[in-house]
């Protein structure tokens, strides 16, 4: 009896961990190249972001039984939004609304609209989806807007000037399955890409449920004489300054005493 | 071929800009000013970071100032004496003005104020210009008189103590006014982020009575350490000089200057004048309809270290 009840129990535990096995299924993810170098001739690049789903369950590529999310952060930083408005005729900036910190760069590629999958609190909580970066305005500043519709206004501006710049991105069926568990995705960099560090996540959901999350990292830096003037511009300013100017002054000498005059 | 700016992060045609610069010099070596008020919203419209184009601009008007100013030197154009006296004030006038930059901008009234300032001097500046320009033009085709000075006829301004005389200008005036015009032109252009050259040319021709033939080479020599300074104190407090973009512009812009300087020697005094004033008024006229004109997008973004 009681080596019947172990037995049962063993093969319960064996039949559970095989059910828990089949339904675990979680995402490995990378970028095609882990640094990319800002030189001279940068003029914006692309990012292969590839992964797999382990455990996959999916039948075939084309099955749609996993929903991929790529999100591509660059380093936050604070933002001012300002809105004009008609003062006696003329249009001046007459308020504004400082946000604490908002990526800025923002990258999504997803099988489909993010919508359509997952629910909105879920969404919110990871920062999937342009509506669904966290916004906060600063409480100081010179701000009339305290209510939530002008709070909403200031944030869908800010979203459509950063998409404007290229500098928040979408791609709503970027992501692709090739195979039954591999997946890839292309991300562009365009040319005014802010420099630093970028942060790439990539979520598994299944049936509207997040299954999995992983976090890789690309390094975007600045190399070669870009590096070497940008660090010289903030560590050595007096000396940058008094550079350019020697530089102007010789060209402007050089010039004036090169052309040929005629009276 | 395109070029990667370090400081201001972004990819640009260097052709482009070098044609930039080069136009902007050649306004320069024409006119005798910086072209500041030129560049400056030219920069902003291809794309520049506003911060990096106003600090950036400086160093053009350092390169195509020179390239003019030397060329007017080698033909004595320059009253050295002037520009040292007009310059010497200058430097409280920067200091009031980035002051007063510091208190609107405490007050929220920056924008505003740059705005206006812009379109009431450009606009009253270019307005006088031309009016002057025309009067002089057509004295001279009656007449056959070209000097806007008349001896003897300076008024309360003959009474100043502290004369000097200025041999290149051939006056014998108080250091009094020249002194107050530096002031008050470095002072305008602290709030304005220009050389301010296009208020200084008719001060020198209208306030002051320099001949028109040495006005244009003062002024180019004077904004030469004006723009020097700007450029120093933009690369030291903002860190926004961005040298690759500096060195696109200049290149275009020394060589611009020279066919502007070449250019201006075969025009006449009044109509160069004219010329400038209606440059001025078409800059004035751009800036009073951005003010009035409903824009396109009510909202704009600004990073928090450059607003």
């Amino acid at each position: 009896m009681r080596l019947l009840a172990i037995i049962l129990a063993g093969l319960l535990s064996v039949s559970g961990m095989a059910i828990a096995d089949e339904a675990k299924e979680s995402v490995e993810a990378d970028a095609s190249t882990r640094q990319v170098a800002i030189t001279s001739s940068f003029t914006g690049t692309e990012i292969l972001v590839f992964g797999t789903v382990e455990n996959s369950v999916q039948p075939s590529p084309e099955a749609g039984t996993y929903d991929v999310v790529i999100v591509v952060e660059g380093k936050s930083a604070p933002v001012i939004v300002r809105r004009k408005s008609r003062v006696g005729g003329l249009w001046i900036n007459t308020s504004s609304m400082r946000f604490t910190s908002l990526p800025s760069y923002y990258a999504i590629a997803s099988t489909r609209p993010v919508d359509e999958f997952a629910d909105p609190a879920l969404l919110d909580a990871n920062g999937i989806g342009f509506e669904h970066i966290r916004m906060v305005p600063t409480a100081s500043g010179r701000t009339d807007a305290t209510d939530a519709t002008e709070l909403e206004g200031f944030k869908q501006a800010l979203i459509r000037l950063k998409e404007r710049e290229r500098l928040f991105v979408k791609s709503e069926f970027g992501v692709a399955f090739i195979g039954r568990s591999l997946f890839r995705a292309t991300i562009a960099l365009p040319p005014n890409v802010p420099v630093g560090p970028l942060t790439a996540r990539v979520y598994l959901f299944k049936e509207g449920k997040l299954l999995g999350q992983y976090t890789s990292h690309v390094r975007l830096e600045r190399e070669g004489v870009e590096r070497y003037i940008h660090d010289a511009a903030f560590t050595k300013p007096l000396l940058y300054g008094f550079v350019t100017v020697l530089m102007a002054v010789t060209a402007g000498l050089v010039a004036a005493f090169a052309f040929p005059r005629t009276a | 071929m395109t070029l990667y700016l370090p400081i201001a992060e972004m990819s640009v045609s260097v052709a482009v800009f070098l044609a930039l610069g080069a136009a902007v010099g050649f306004i320069s070596g024409l006119f005798g000013v910086g072209g500041g008020f030129l560049m400056t919203p030219l920069l902003t419209f291809l794309g520049v970071p506003p911060i990096v184009a106003v600090a950036t601009c400086n160093a053009h008007v350092v390169a195509s100032s020179v390239s003019g100013a030397v060329v007017h030197y080698r033909r004595n154009n320059v009253d050295v004496r002037m520009a040292v006296v007009m310059l010497s004030a200058g430097f409280a006038g920067t200091a009031l003005g980035v002051e007063t930059v510091r208190l609107l901008r405490k007050a929220g009234l920056f924008e505003l104020t740059v705005s206006l300032t812009y379109v009431t001097f450009l606009g009253v500046v270019g307005t006088l210009t031309v009016i002057e320009g025309i009067n002089a033009w057509r004295r001279a085709q009656t007449v056959g008189v070209h000097s806007p000075r008349k001896s003897g006829q300076h008024g309360w301004s003959d009474r100043l103590p502290f004369k000097m005389r200025f041999q290149r200008s051939k006056l014998y005036i108080s250091v009094i006014p020249p002194m107050v015009i530096g002031v008050f032109v470095s002072f305008i252009s602290a709030i304005m982020g220009i050389g301010g050259g296009f208020i200084i040319i008719p001060a020198m021709i209208y306030i002051l009575r320099m001949p028109t033939s040495v006005v244009v080479g003062t002024s180019l020599f004077q904004i030469v350490f004006v723009a020097t300074f700007a450029t120093i104190l933009h690369a030291w407090q903002n860190q926004s000089v961005d040298i690759v973009l500096a060195a696109i512009l200049l290149v275009g812009g020394v060589i611009g200057a020279q066919f502007g300087t070449a250019t201006g020697e075969r025009l006449q005094g009044e109509h160069i004048r004219i010329l400038l004033g209606v440059l001025v008024l078409i800059v004035a006229a751009r800036m009073g309809y951005d003010l009035v004109v409903t824009p396109a997008d009510v909202f704009s973004l600004g990073s928090v270290k450059g607003s």
